[in-house]
């Protein structure tokens, strides 16, 4: 073998988000989450389409509820991805190698965030035929699709950006994954509210603030009430500055990533 | 080529209350096999974790490979490190596990694919190049963390506990590689293990931490005689002269202790722990001149083990 003077690569976050990517997807992982989202929705598809109970639903509501759950699910694969990501490797010893590396804490991290994302991406893929079935016909397709992708996509920065930050500092995948999960559902607590609650200032304030019912709220108006994207614009601020702090979190997080949980 | 490929200088590292590395100053001429020796929790693996950029030092300052401490990334790129009970990902094979880590190294995919097959050979894991990590043995998996950490082809390379969790054949087959690697690559070695036997063997130059600060640093040779450490002789003569013998050796200078064991013929000699070998000539010296045959004489003690005991038990 030649002796080269090797130098630091360029973008080391490409190749880490390559190899990231290969152990997700062709290790099985990526595929397992994929099938029982894909069960999840053909369940939801099923049903509204077919039970009595259910199927009630004008056509737009119908698409409305499946693309919710697909954007809310989709997310949720994000988190558990990012929240592993680094935590995990903490967890099964590896993390030293990588960091033995020379290449900037930064650059892993945005390496691994991109093999999250990933999983909302191709959950968002899954969910197109599903949503194509249930409203096809009523010229809604495009623009369900369209305000899924962007809601969905909005909060699923926001929560890799959540699952890279706690995974950056927990000492362990436990710890990382269960606080996760943890604030994951408090995000979804007001979407759950009786619809009393969620009336008057307070109730709108409080839906406004949570990144998840804002966004479903503005998917609604589109999707339902045949709103305009920027009708109801101003719902989406909530995601946006939640995806922004999240990631900006997890990158400042990044400078600190140490070996051990808490910075050491 | 630097001429040194560590310089310490006062480096601390505590952990709340716990001062894991109390001033450590080193300095490692290129090119040498250092041992860097201590009993558990004396500091080795956090040191080699400073000197590796992987934690930052609470005080002094450091250079590898000529570059100083402030520059970590330049660092990690000259330096190839085998870190104490790494974990591998069960999911990747040994091929696949080098080539990422020589892509991050700054190799092409084409380089890193020859960097990867030539080390797969090196550590004896050709075979098992395509074989998922989680199917290898121990000691395949320490082989291939050392291949690891050859990627980059380091001139300075840290390995940390090497051997532990192997079995004797398993840890000769790894400090066989350690060997051959420093001798083919001429990269300065540290080498931190509880194997004080392969050290002697291995190592040109040893350090011994305890409680986070150097206790000893130098040649095998010159830290046994520094240590002052206890020295022995197992002497054998026929029965009917044992008594002789005694009495020719308890007059004899630098023999402290002179006995019998118990089995005919045998006696026990505690040689002066600031020349023993000088003791150990005097005292067969005055076994000849009486006139004493002696069937066997056998010097004990003084190896490294012993040194590295009384200097780790005493401070």
């Amino acid at each position: 073998m030649t002796t080269i003077a090797l130098s630091p690569p360029r973008r080391a976050w490409l190749i880490v988000a390559g190899q990231e990517l290969r152990d997700l997807w062709l290790g099985g992982r990526g595929l397992a989450l994929t099938l029982a989202f894909s069960l999840l929705l053909s369940v939801m598809t099923y049903l509204t389409a077919t039970n009595s109970v259910l199927n009630f639903l004008e056509q737009r509501e119908s698409v409305n509820l499946t693309l919710q759950v697909a954007v809310a699910v989709g997310a949720l694969l994000v988190l558990l991805g990012a929240a592993d990501a680094l935590s995990g490797e903490r967890e099964r010893g590896t993390l030293e190698s990588l960091l033995l590396a020379p290449v900037h804490r930064l650059e892993l991290v945005v390496g691994k965030g991109i093999a999250a994302l990933s999983l909302w991406l191709v959950a968002f893929a899954v969910s197109i035929p599903y949503i194509w079935f249930l409203g096809r016909g009523v010229g809604l397709v495009g623009t369900a699709l369209g305000a899924g992708f962007l809601v969905g996509s909005l909060l699923a920065l926001f929560l890799a950006g959540l699952g890279l930050l706690l995974s950056s500092v927990a000492g362990s995948n436990r710890v990382s994954l269960s606080v996760a999960l943890f604030l994951l559902f408090a995000f979804f607590a007001p979407t759950q509210l009786p619809s009393g609650a969620q009336q008057g200032w307070a109730g709108d304030l409080f839906i406004r603030i949570d990144p998840f019912s804002s966004g479903l709220h503005w998917l609604g108006k589109v999707v339902v009430d045949a709103h305009s994207f920027s009708q109801d614009a101003s719902w989406l601020a909530s995601p946006v500055v939640a995806a922004g702090l999240a990631l900006l979190g997890a990158l400042g997080a990044a400078r600190f990533l140490a070996l051990r949980g808490g910075g050491q | 080529m630097t001429r040194h490929a560590i310089e310490a200088a006062g480096l601390s590292k505590a952990f709340g209350e716990l001062r894991a590395v109390d001033g450590l100053d080193l300095v490692v001429p290129a090119g040498v096999v250092l041992g860097f020796l201590g009993p558990n929790g004396a500091g080795k693996t956090t040191a080699i974790r400073m000197l590796t950029t992987i934690l930052r030092p609470d005080t002094g300052s450091f250079s590898v490979a000529g570059i100083a401490h402030t520059r970590p990334i330049e660092i990690r790129q000259r330096v190839g490190v085998l870190p104490e009970s790494a974990g591998y990902p069960e999911r990747q094979t040994g091929e696949e596990f080098l080539r990422f880590h020589a892509r991050l190294f700054g190799r092409s995919a084409a380089g890193a694919k020859e960097v990867a097959s030539m080390l797969l050979a090196e550590t004896g894991l050709a075979e098992r190049a395509h074989s998922l990590i989680g199917s290898y043995s121990r000691g395949m998996r320490q082989r291939l963390g050392i291949a690891r950490a050859l990627v980059n082809e380091p001139t300075v390379v840290f390995l940390d506990e090497p051997t532990l969790g192997l079995d004797p054949g398993g840890q000769r087959q790894v400090l066989e590689l350690v060997r051959s690697m420093a001798e083919a690559r001429g990269a300065t070695v540290v080498l931190s293990t509880h194997l004080l036997t392969e050290v002697e063997e291995v190592c040109g130059r040893v350090v011994i931490l305890n409680r986070g600060r150097i206790v000893a640093d130098g040649t095998v040779q010159e830290i046994v005689r520094r240590a002052g450490a206890p020295r022995h002789a197992r002497i054998e003569v026929a029965p009917e002269h044992a008594a002789a013998a005694l009495q020719a050796l308890r007059q004899t200078r630098g023999i402290e202790i002179a006995s019998t064991n118990g089995k005919p013929g045998e006696l026990d000699v505690s040689l002066a722990a600031g020349d023993a070998e000088a003791a150990a000539s005097a005292g067969l010296r005055a076994l000849l001149d009486a006139d004493v045959p002696v069937h066997a004489f056998v010097l004990e003690g003084g190896r490294l083990s012993d040194a590295f005991l009384a200097m780790t038990e005493r401070a």
